[in-house]
């Protein structure tokens, strides 16, 4: 049951997946677009470190699903 | 790693500090407390900040006060637009509330954000100013009329975000914070000098500030939207 019970909480972890491709793609465009405007590169960072911030709650849900797995059924 | 289980399960239940003996007995949990203390710092602070307040020749403290206040409010000013400043205030009680929250962990106190209640009454209280800010500008007939825009068959969804937008908002930050708590506990284990330091300015203070302006400026965005 405690194997079952791990292998279910690393399944959840999955959701990292798409927080991990989506953080990827908002910092290569990020790059892309303070390489063809320097000067606007203040508000790309702080744009770019709150849509972080949105991805990343993905990768958090999973964790916490993880979690709970762990704790509920234990 | 027994250990850290243990310890990690003693994190997610929030603990009775004492009962209030009236009713058959009200639990105060800890996290209330620690609420009790946050409030104090805030209170304690605006009244030093904001004594004999003049218009001329205004002492360092006032300029201080001044510069807190009008930092804050235009950012949140910023994100709500013209329309909504009505509901600054508010949200800049919450900024700073979720902000203190986050960062208190580092003086060895348990943030209240780790606490599940904490967060869900947070967010239950945001979607509520929602909906009323929804009602109080476009009243029932037209707040209703909302749910079916902009076409009839997307009712159903836009019923449904009442609820998903608070659960998001409340998991958002739950997650963060205890994930951030986990992360902290594993780098001790590992590497007990130094790193911890280090880590914990990215976990504990930039995490932490970051999400109290998330949570904000999505409570802000969702009563733009319904205000609009």
């Amino acid at each position: 049951m405690n194997s079952l019970i791990a292998i279910g909480a690393g399944i959840a972890v999955f959701c990292a997946l798409g927080a991990g491709i989506g953080i990827g793609i908002a910092t290569g465009k990020a790059s892309e677009a303070i390489a063809r405007q320097p000067e606007a590169a203040g508000k790309i960072n702080f744009t770019l470190i709150l849509g972080c911030a949105l991805a990343e709650a993905t990768a958090i849900y999973g964790f916490v699903i993880a979690l709970m797995i762990i704790v509920m059924l234990k | 790693m027994g250990d850290l289980a243990s310890k990690l399960m003693a994190e997610l239940e929030c603990e009775t500090v004492f009962t209030i003996p009236v009713f058959g007995g009200i639990g105060i949990a800890e996290s209330v407390v620690v609420t009790w203390i946050i409030m104090a710092i805030l209170i304690i602070g605006a009244i030093i900040l904001t004594r004999n307040l003049k218009i001329d020749h205004i002492s360092k403290r006032q300029a201080v006060a001044e510069l807190i206040y009008t930092k804050l409010t235009g950012l949140v000013e910023g994100m709500i637009g013209p329309a909504g400043k009505s509901y600054v205030p508010y949200l800049t009680t919450v900024l700073l509330y979720i902000g203190l929250s986050n960062i208190i962990g580092l003086f060895g106190m348990k943030s209240p954000t780790k606490d599940l209640n904490v967060t869900i009454a947070l967010a239950v209280m945001s979607i509520v100013l929602v909906e009323a800010a929804g009602i109080h500008h476009k009243g029932v007939g037209k707040w209703l009329h909302h749910f079916t825009e902009p076409v009839a068959i997307v009712t159903p969804i836009n019923i449904l975000e009442v609820f998903t937008r608070p659960l998001s908002l409340c998991m958002r930050l739950f997650g963060n914070v205890l994930g951030a708590f986990v992360i902290m506990e594993l780098i001790k284990i590992v590497v007990p000098v130094f790193l911890p330091a280090v880590f914990s300015l990215y976990f504990d203070l930039f995490d932490g500030l970051l999400q109290a302006y998330v949570f904000v400026f999505l409570t802000s965005m969702y009563i733009a939207e319904a205000i609009e």
